[in-house]
């Protein structure tokens, strides 16, 4: 596991720019899975926006299409 | 006169196809919004094979573009020091409604329709010239990873899109 101590933040606007876009990017799968997850062990959509911090029209709106039921994840 | 309706209604039926495969490309990168490097693979896929060849002759392998664009996310990540396990992917669906592109999609959107009335027919070379111009973002980190220059890529293009021009 990569120690968040050692990320070096690049001076290069163009390599720092290219780390936001690949973080947000995983950070999306990440929301994905972990989202999938949380329904399939019966989490509410309310129980969700709120470990999100949002809300749950903004959660549903962005995350509805993640079945709850397929186990392929 | 019939040339030009039949050419505007190839033209048509070439966008529909590209932007209906670029989203198919975009949705298989778990993006609902194709940007232009979805743009650059559906436009390997027009059946006119001039987006193909423009990376033959610039010495790119075009079936290698895929790799490339996901290479270059864990490049950026490994940048920062970063090192990921890709997240299983879990399918996307496509928005409802009126059909939406990424910032870097509308901007191969709007050159595409800009320069209409230059396309004899719509071609991939076409596509492949705005996207390669493209200055930042995911294509030319991708064309980079791909070891391809995207002003050769570009050049390589527009000669195609020269040729074909009457």
């Amino acid at each position: 596991m990569d120690d968040l101590r050692n990320i070096a933040i690049p001076t290069d606007p163009e390599e720092a720019l290219a780390a936001v876009v690949a973080l947000r990017r995983l950070a999306d799968r990440i929301e994905r899975g972990a989202v999938r997850s949380a329904l399939q062990q019966g989490w509410s959509w309310s129980r969700v926006a709120l470990a999100l911090g949002v809300t749950k029209q903004a959660a549903h709106k962005r995350l509805s299409d993640v079945a709850a039921d397929d186990s392929s994840a | 006169m019939f040339k030009r309706i039949r050419s505007k209604l190839d033209d048509m039926g070439t966008i529909k196809r590209l932007c209906e495969r670029a989203e198919i490309h975009a949705l298989h990168d778990q993006q609902r919004e194709p940007g232009g490097e979805h743009f650059l693979l559906a436009a390997l896929d027009l059946p006119d094979g001039t987006a193909r060849l423009a990376f033959e002759q610039a010495g790119a392998e075009p079936g290698a573009l895929k790799a490339a664009i996901e290479r270059q996310y864990g490049d950026a990540l490994l940048s920062i020091g970063l090192t990921a396990d890709a997240p299983p992917d879990i399918p996307v669906s496509a928005h409802s409604g009126a059909y939406q592109a990424a910032a870097s999609g509308q901007v191969v959107m709007q050159e595409l329709a800009e320069a209409r009335r230059d396309h004899a027919p719509l071609l991939g070379a076409h596509v492949v010239s705005i996207v390669a111009g493209l200055p930042q973002g995911v294509v030319p980190r991708a064309l980079r990873a791909l070891g391809v220059d995207p002003a050769s890529l570009k050049s390589s293009a527009d000669a195609i899109v020269g040729k074909s021009s009457p």
